[in-house]
């Protein structure tokens, strides 16, 4: 029985040992953690081509996107992160180092999607200097560089699109091909013409306001579209299509943080997307057609 | 060139006359078709939920508005035949009568119920409102003048009134025509099309009767 007791408390005593050592090693992490903690967050800038495949035609890929690169997790010589630009999020993963407090990364996409890529870059003066490189070497766009400063993201339902913007969509190109004669010569020319919004776009908040019907009756189908997107933006969910992405990139407060916001949303604003849905497809199906 | 035109149009507007109703009674018949089964938020219902879910009788007027005015156009293949005016008067009495009950007591009625709610504010609303008094009130006119053998006068107003029947096509095609020239706001080219959807046509019939008159 005795030796029973002895045995139980020397087994207790191990255990103490080893919860301790555990409680050393976490706090060991958590300085660690601290040390680089004003590294992590979301790291915005423009993500622009540096080299693509010359035999592609410039309109197949866009120039420049607005990237959210995210520092997650440093530990000791391993950074974990995000990659979130033109719809696609990313993990990322692979080695750190300082030196001279500059900080370098090396970090890698899965490697699975034909787009991914290894990132490299270094933080000097509070900036992200760094290139893209893809996997693929068939891939339209090779590399891709970008200049980021960190920003951080809340959801704020009160922001709009700023007003002293014109909002056209440039991917609506449509051609009018005119015929003239100028001294007895026919000339051709050719006239384009584009969608553009109204700055009903920067009055109209579909997260704070109930819309009804009578409040968007007059607008066009981009105004619609418009509208619908400043609430994913709200949000930061980065855009797959170029033509939304156009609108929201330039603006300072949209950062891209998810292609996924559908638990995000608040009961105004899918009420209101179901609405301004309605008016879309309405607008789609009769605008320019016999009917009403 | 203009004669000959002119002249080849007198001799065949009969034809074309029949050619454009069967189009564009062809198009009407495919947007009635929509409503067909009846649904509560199809088609133009779609950006008239408010009224749908706030005016009790809305959905009842704009179905009967809906199912009703088909047969008012229809009438227009028949009702202006000569032939059939002088061979065949039974049916051309069979089918005003047709014209005037749907037109009396379903069409107009329920027009008038619609387009006090019509979609682009106050003056696009006076004029379908109007647009549908007067409809009634030539139909009417058309009606009494025949009661008191006025064939005259029963021609000219079933004219008049075939005119504003008529603008369920033509305010559609000037729809159309607006937004592929200028590609206004929806309920600008709505506000624009009330009036220029009946306006002309009744200007132009008044037009024929002033000539014929003469």
């Amino acid at each position: 029985m005795k030796n029973i007791i002895v045995l139980f408390s020397l087994f207790l005593f191990i255990s103490c040992k080893k919860e301790e050592k555990r409680v050393e090693n976490l706090q060991a992490d958590k300085i660690l953690d601290e040390k680089y903690q004003n590294l992590y967050g979301n790291w915005v800038g423009d993500f622009i081509v540096l080299e693509a495949d010359s035999l592609v035609d410039e309109s197949d890929y866009v120039y420049s996107n607005k990237l959210n690169l995210i520092i997650k997790k440093i530990d000791n010589n391993k950074a974990f992160g995000q990659s979130v630009v033109a719809g696609n999020s990313r993990p990322l993963s692979g080695i750190f180092s300082e030196k001279n407090g500059e900080y370098s990364f090396i970090l890698y996409e899965p490697g699975k999607n034909n787009d991914d890529g290894k990132f490299t870059f270094k933080i000097i003066n509070d900036t992200i200097k760094g290139i893209w490189i893809a996997n693929d070497k068939k891939n339209k766009v090779l590399s891709r560089k970008f200049v980021l400063t960190k920003q951080a993201f809340k959801y704020n339902p009160n922001l709009m699109l700023p007003e002293d913007t014109e909002y056209v969509d440039w991917y609506s190109e449509k051609l009018d091909t005119l015929k003239e004669v100028i001294d007895d010569e026919e000339v051709t020319y050719f006239e384009e013409t584009y969608r553009t919004a109204s700055d009903v776009i920067t009055k109209l908040n579909a997260s704070t306001t109930l819309l009804k019907e009578e409040d968007i009756k007059n607008l066009k189908k981009l105004e619609l579209e418009i509208i619908r997107n400043t609430i994913f933006a709200r949000h930061g969910y980065s855009f797959k299509k170029k033509s939304f992405r156009q609108f929201f990139d330039p603006v300072d407060w949209y950062i891209p943080v998810t292609d996924d916001i559908s638990r995000e949303l608040t009961s105004i604003e899918q009420k209101n997307i179901v609405l301004l849905n309605r008016f879309q497809k309405y607008a789609e199906d009769n605008y320019d057609s016999f009917g009403r | 060139m203009i004669v000959f035109m002119s002249n080849y149009l007198k001799t065949h507007s009969k034809i074309l006359w029949v050619v454009i109703l069967s189009v564009f009674f062809m198009l009407m018949l495919r947007i009635t078709l929509k409503y067909i089964p009846f649904d509560s938020n199809i088609a133009f219902l779609n950006i008239k939920q408010t009224e749908v879910q706030s005016v009790s009788l809305y959905l009842t007027f704009f179905y009967i508005h809906v199912y009703s005015s088909i047969f008012t156009l229809f009438t227009g293949f028949t009702q202006f035949n000569e032939t059939i005016l002088k061979n065949n008067k039974r049916l051309h009495k069979a089918i005003g009568k047709l014209y005037f009950y749907t037109v009396i007591f379903l069409s107009a009625p329920s027009g008038l119920f619609i387009g006090i709610y019509a979609n682009g504010g106050f003056y696009s609303k006076i004029s379908f409102v109007l647009l549908a008094i007067l409809w009634f009130w030539f139909t009417i006119q058309g009606l009494l003048k025949i009661k008191k053998n006025n064939y005259n006068q029963h021609k000219y107003f079933m004219m008049r009134s075939f005119a504003l029947a008529f603008s369920a096509i033509t305010l559609r095609l000037w729809k159309v025509i607006i937004v592929y020239l200028f590609e206004p706001a929806p309920m600008d080219v709505y506000q624009i099309i009330a009036w220029l959807g009946w306006i002309p046509n009744l200007l132009i019939v008044e037009y024929y009767i002033y000539k014929a008159k003469r």
